[in-house]
């Protein structure tokens, strides 16, 4: 647990995971029983990606620890009228009390049935931060497994602050919940609005900046306004907000037509991907009629065969004439003889030929010029035919990547921008090879821990997908949560993520009204969150907290008070990060950037001793179960893994009994035993002392694993792209089983799915969807609003941390709504005046940040502020976009996401402070 | 003879404060007092503009203002080049704050709590009395060096003997160590890139080097 230091106090190993880009290791500095600083854990330097370094938001963890506005007992509201302008009048109560009121609540919805009335679970809860809760929360996941079916469809960010649509498509095409560039071997990276250096986390910054300096990578950022990222680029393209669509498009189209075809990688898109398929007149593939098989044209033989054919070379463009079987949506199928057939390849250069970058220019404000030299760019640096030994298997080689960011990759446009982006890696044979653009993690698929083992075979050649079903006997025409994830969206699949991944949006405008044939819109008996704020966190804010108002009976797990909390029944005030016990799976590859060697497990403990009464929230998920009736199933989830680690295996079994209360060192030591006989079939068993000396124990991360391609080449498997045959399907049957249940206010949604995404002027789009649904005209808002991550404070719940928010201050645009000065000399602000922005939904003020780096045409602010309650961020005085943003039908992409952005004005109402 | 600078990779640098934080856990600054952080710099005008990080602090200069300004000798530099105060001897007339071109140093009279009146637990354990009134600076975390001098740890190597910015730079951006040993990381950079110091006209002699491009 301790090691000597220079001053010869203790210091004890441990993790931040307060954002998605974690976990950080890292010591705590303890003297005399009080942690005073926190450092790197060198230890790791070896085994960590970024050599053991830690975020500048876990310096944070000190204050976070001490700060004298935490929630120190267990509370209860004592007065029942729930409002932003009704003193809750909490009163500290014991945690028995609270324990007991709120096991009642549990017992009673058992006793009465876990769905209500209209299918929906009685119990909700709430998470934030990309799903790092699950590291701080103890064995909760376990009460929630133990529980059945919790309904998880309240959103807390998702869909608006997420990278949404390539969550989605990312996972459909190659298992990539998250993508990023290979950045150590990449060489030139187009990023459009990808904020890496702000919240690509240590290992991130780490990877970027050695590319920078060591291998001389060029990045070219596209975005708005110049961000941390724009900063440490090699160029900065001030794109207009919501076009990269167009730009992309005209990126592409330069590669088609103004280059000689062997600048791409035909190889790679003749044999890994469906560009040889033959397209059938009514837009689905040719097929074999027995096999079903897509058939190409083979050049040796000058007929149609089937893809797999063995000793073929598929046309990769052309126009044939085919027989052959075309299978419409719900399995119709109509026989072809002799008809002419395209190959998708050839689709793809019919889709692409007007996208010109003269006509992106007009869109987009990025000179054709500046377009031609950075698709030709590209080209130059693709490297096509080379190839690089990992662990002793030649792969190709492709050091070029395309990444993008949550606003480019959510709502409308996102589905274009994640296929064009994968298309463009497609192109040079650059997807999930090394250098390339590759993924991360998987969320959606199966196993969670294993991108190449979820690449399981499916249909046409390609990886199967865990599509919700839209045929007939299967569509799932009665929602299962509020949010309709499986009923709306067959991409967001079914796994412990898909309700957060559902259009989270619905689940709270659905507290305002119902929609039309579905089940009546009810709220849940018992709603508990953690670790998320969405008053402050999601868009239209004040219609978020309209409806949370009005939930009978919500628990909130609190560390202050908060704007979310101010409407709750309890408050359960749990251990922070460095008072609770934990055991946490580390390595492999994950989330934003992070590339290990090693994988394995790392604890976290208690450096110092729990303030006040809080409780140790394995402690209080334990307590939970024992007083909900449901101690029994718990323990065995526990035993199965629900947190985090089966406790029996092939070689040990350190499982729990069922009918007995542990205690939390007794849960984690059984977790740490069997974490150690995991990692060495049995051959270790350390308890949990060892795991606080020791911190983290790992084992070798084979480097093959990185990468896609590999397992792909082994099963035989290609990716899929360019046509989307398979969306085209499952949309237009999504479409017939809406219809045939009188729902139409998804139909919007419904044209997202094409074969190849169909071009609209997003920004247009928007502006009309926003002003057409609030009212007033277009040149009232002649400006767009955006966010930027802010690293010091992204995901981290740290507002309310004074010396966060000095550190903050030193990157400009912490305290204000960023402006350029040209656009701001006309309407006479000058800097630091106080400002009205206001959105067709309602307005907000703060004072104005002058800075070059920002179109004339765009307003920036910086991260989510606009507190109202939470102790010391409530005196910020720092305007939020998100009060300003309207959840909207017609702003909802076909995945449930929509973009953070909106148009405003901006008048001055008052001078500098 | 010994040297010890900082050499900073205004490549790699990301302004993420991370090391602003490091510093204020490590020396235990009050509120307001940053003796390392990150300037955030914009230059040109829209379209054409640039935005550079810029981690800044005490610049341990060969030739220090502050020192020749020190009515009480309370600002010395020592022969391995860092510049250090004795609180004991300083009077707080901050004539060295105004001589240093840097804009390092800080001087609170008071203790300010990072919550209004009461001290946390940390604060309480880390309150130092005699940095009440008196000049404070980077000290290039002088207490680690002369630790590890004393235990066989180099500089600039060793963590426990490096300075904590260094320690905890998430961008490799910071290099601390002997810019007179040829051998050391911060030398090799020095020699291999092209680099410049802060107000290098006034012939202070910075112990701040910032690197912006390879030689050729």
């Amino acid at each position: 647990m301790t090691v000597s230091s220079p001053q010869g106090t203790t210091k004890v190993a441990t993790y931040c995971y307060q954002c998605v880009a974690g976990p950080d290791l890292l010591k705590v500095k303890v003297e005399d029983g009080v942690a005073t600083a926190v450092e790197p854990n060198f230890d790791a330097e070896d085994v960590h990606p970024a050599a053991g370094r830690v975020c500048v938001k876990a310096f944070g963890l000190v204050q976070k620890t001490y700060n004298p506005n935490r929630v120190l007992q267990p509370m209860k509201r004592t007065n029942p009228k729930k409002g932003r302008h009704e003193d809750p009048h909490f009163v500290p109560i014991s945690w028995d009390e609270a324990l007991d009121t709120i096991g009642a609540k549990l017992r009673g919805i058992r006793e009465t049935g876990l769905l209500d009335a209209s299918g929906y679970p009685r119990v909700a809860a709430s998470f934030g931060g990309g799903g790092t809760p699950t590291a701080y929360m103890g064995t909760f996941p376990a009460l929630l497994a133990a529980w059945g079916p919790v309904d998880m469809s309240f959103g807390s960010g998702q869909g608006v602050k997420c990278y949404h649509s390539e969550h989605l498509y990312g996972e459909l095409w190659h298992r990539a919940f998250i993508v990023c560039p290979d950045t150590p071997r990449s060489k030139y990276i187009l990023s459009f609005g990808s904020n890496i250096e702000a919240s690509g986390g240590v290992c991130g910054i780490w990877r970027h900046a050695a590319a920078r300096v060591e291998q001389g990578v060029k990045r070219v950022q596209f975005e708005p306004h110049l961000s941390v990222t724009g900063g440490c680029s090699a160029e900065w393209v001030p794109i207009k907000p919501k076009t990269d669509a167009a730009c992309m498009h005209a990126l592409i189209h330069v590669m088609l037509f103004e280059n000689a075809r062997s600048r791409l990688d035909i190889d790679f898109l003749k044999h890994r991907t469906a560009s040889p398929y033959l397209v059938a007149p009514n837009g689905f593939y040719l097929r074999d009629p027995d096999t079903r098989k897509p058939l190409v044209w083979d050049l040796k033989t000058g007929r149609a065969v089937a893809f797999d054919t063995p000793d073929i070379d598929p046309a990769l463009d052309g126009d044939f004439i085919a027989s052959g079987l075309e299978v419409l949506p719900d399995a119709e199928l109509v026989t072809h003889e002799g008809v002419a057939v395209r190959s998708a390849f050839g689709k793809l250069l019919d889709h692409e030929r007007g996208f010109t970058p003269e006509w992106a220019q007009g869109i987009c404000d990025v000179p054709a010029a500046t377009i031609r030299r950075v698709a030709n760019e590209y080209l130059d640096h693709a490297e096509i035919g080379a190839t690089i030994e990992i662990e002793g298997r030649a792969l190709p080689y492709r050091p070029v990547a395309v990444t993008l960011g949550k606003t480019v990759n959510n709502g409308w446009g996102g589905y274009d921008c994640c296929w064009a982006r994968t298309l463009m890696a497609c192109l040079v044979g650059a997807l999930d090879v090394p250098g390339g653009t590759i993924g991360t993690a998987v969320r959606l698929n199966r196993p969670a821990n294993d991108r190449q083992s979820s690449a399981k075979p499916g249909v046409d050649g390609f990886m199967d997908y865990p599509f919700n079903p839209t045929d007939k006997e299967n569509w799932i025409s009665r929602p299962q949560i509020r949010n309709a994830n499986r009923t709306l969206v067959p991409l967001v699949a079914n796994s412990a993520w898909s309700a957060a991944l559902g259009p989270t949006h619905l689940a709270w405008m659905q507290q305002r009204h119902g929609f039309e044939s579905f089940p009546e819109p009810t709220q849940p008996d018992v709603w508990f969150f953690y670790r998320t704020n969405p008053v402050i966190s999601f868009w239209d804010t004040p219609q978020v907290a309209e409806a949370v108002a009005k939930f009978p009976f919500v628990v909130a797990f609190s560390y202050t008070r908060d704007e979310t909390n101010h409407f709750a029944d309890i408050l359960l005030p749990d251990c922070t990060d460095l008072e609770g016990l934990q055991m946490l799976r580390i390595g492999g590859t994950k989330y934003v950037e992070q590339f290990w060697d090693h994988q394995g497990f790392a604890l976290r403990q208690p450096a110092v001793p729990p303030q006040g009464d809080t409780r140790d929230f394995t402690w209080i998920s334990t307590e939970l179960a024992r007083r909900s009736g449901i101690l029994d199933i718990y323990n065995k989830a526990i035993n199965r893994g629900a947190a985090g680690v089966p406790l029996k295996g092939p070689n040990y079994d350190f499982s729990l009994q069922p009918d007995r209360a542990y205690g939390v060192e007794e849960i984690w030591d059984a977790s740490c035993r069997a974490a150690s006989a995991e990692l060495t079939e049995g051959a270790e068993d350390h308890g949990l002392e060892w795991w606080k000396e020791h911190g983290f124990r790992t084992i070798e991360y084979p480097r093959l694993q990185w990468y896609l391609y590999p397992h792909l080449v082994d099963q035989g498997l290609r990716f899929e792209m360019p046509y989307q045959e398979r969306i085209y399907r499952i949309g237009e049957e999504l479409g017939r089983r809406l219809h045939e249940s009188g729902i139409d206010w998804w139909d919007r949604q419904l044209t997202e799915y094409r074969p190849l995404p169909e071009f609209h002027d997003f920004s247009h789009l928007i502006k009309h969807a926003v002003i057409s649904n609030l009212g007033g005209r277009d040149e009232d808002f002649p400006f767009w609003l955006l966010t930027a991550r802010s690293m010091q404070y992204s995901w981290g719940g740290n507002v309310s941390l004074q010396m966060v928010r000095e550190v903050a201050a030193n990157v400009k645009g912490h305290r204000g709504v960023i402006m350029n000065p040209t656009a701001a000399r006309k309407l006479g602000i000058e800097d630091g005046d106080l400002v009205e922005v206001r959105s067709p939904l309602r307005e907000t003020r703060g004072r104005v940040v002058l800075r070059q780096g920002i179109r004339p045409d765009t307003l920036l602010m910086v991260g989510q502020f606009d507190h109202w309650i939470t102790p010391y961020a409530k005196d910020f005085d720092v305007p939020s976009m998100n009060a300003l943003v309207p959840m909207l039908m017609d702003l909802t992409d076909a995945t449930g996401s929509a973009a953070d952005i909106v148009p405003v004005s901006i008048k001055r109402i008052g001078g500098t402070q | 003879m010994t040297r010890y600078a900082m050499v900073v990779d205004l490549r790699r640098c990301v302004g993420c404060q991370t090391c602003t934080a490091a510093c204020k856990h490590t020396n235990a600054t009050p509120p307001g007092v940053q003796w390392r952080w990150v300037l955030d710099v914009e230059a040109g005008e829209f379209p054409d503009v640039t935005r550079t990080f810029v981690p800044v602090g005490c610049q341990h200069c060969d030739e220090p203002p502050c020192e020749t300004v020190c009515p009480t000798t309370a600002t010395k530099k020592r022969a391995d080049g860092l510049v250090t105060i004795d609180y004991d001897l300083c009077i707080g007339c901050a004539y060295c704050s105004v001589a240093c071109p840097y804009n390092a140093r800080y001087k609170v009279t008071r203790d300010t709590p990072a919550y209004g009146e009461g001290r946390m637990p940390n604060e309480v354990k880390r309150a130092d009395p005699a940095r009440i009134g008196v000049a404070t600076k980077c000290t290039f975390c002088s207490d680690r060096i002369d630790y590890g001098h004393a235990h066989g740890l180099v500089p600039g190597v060793d963590p426990d003997a490096t300075p904590a910015c260094a320690n905890a730079c998430i961008a490799s951006a910071l290099t601390f160590g002997d810019i007179e040993d040829p051998d050391s990381k911060a030398s090799r950079l020095l020699r291999e890139n092209e680099h410049f110091r802060m107000h290098e006209e006034l012939g202070t002699g910075p112990g701040f080097f910032y690197l912006w491009e390879k030689k050729q």
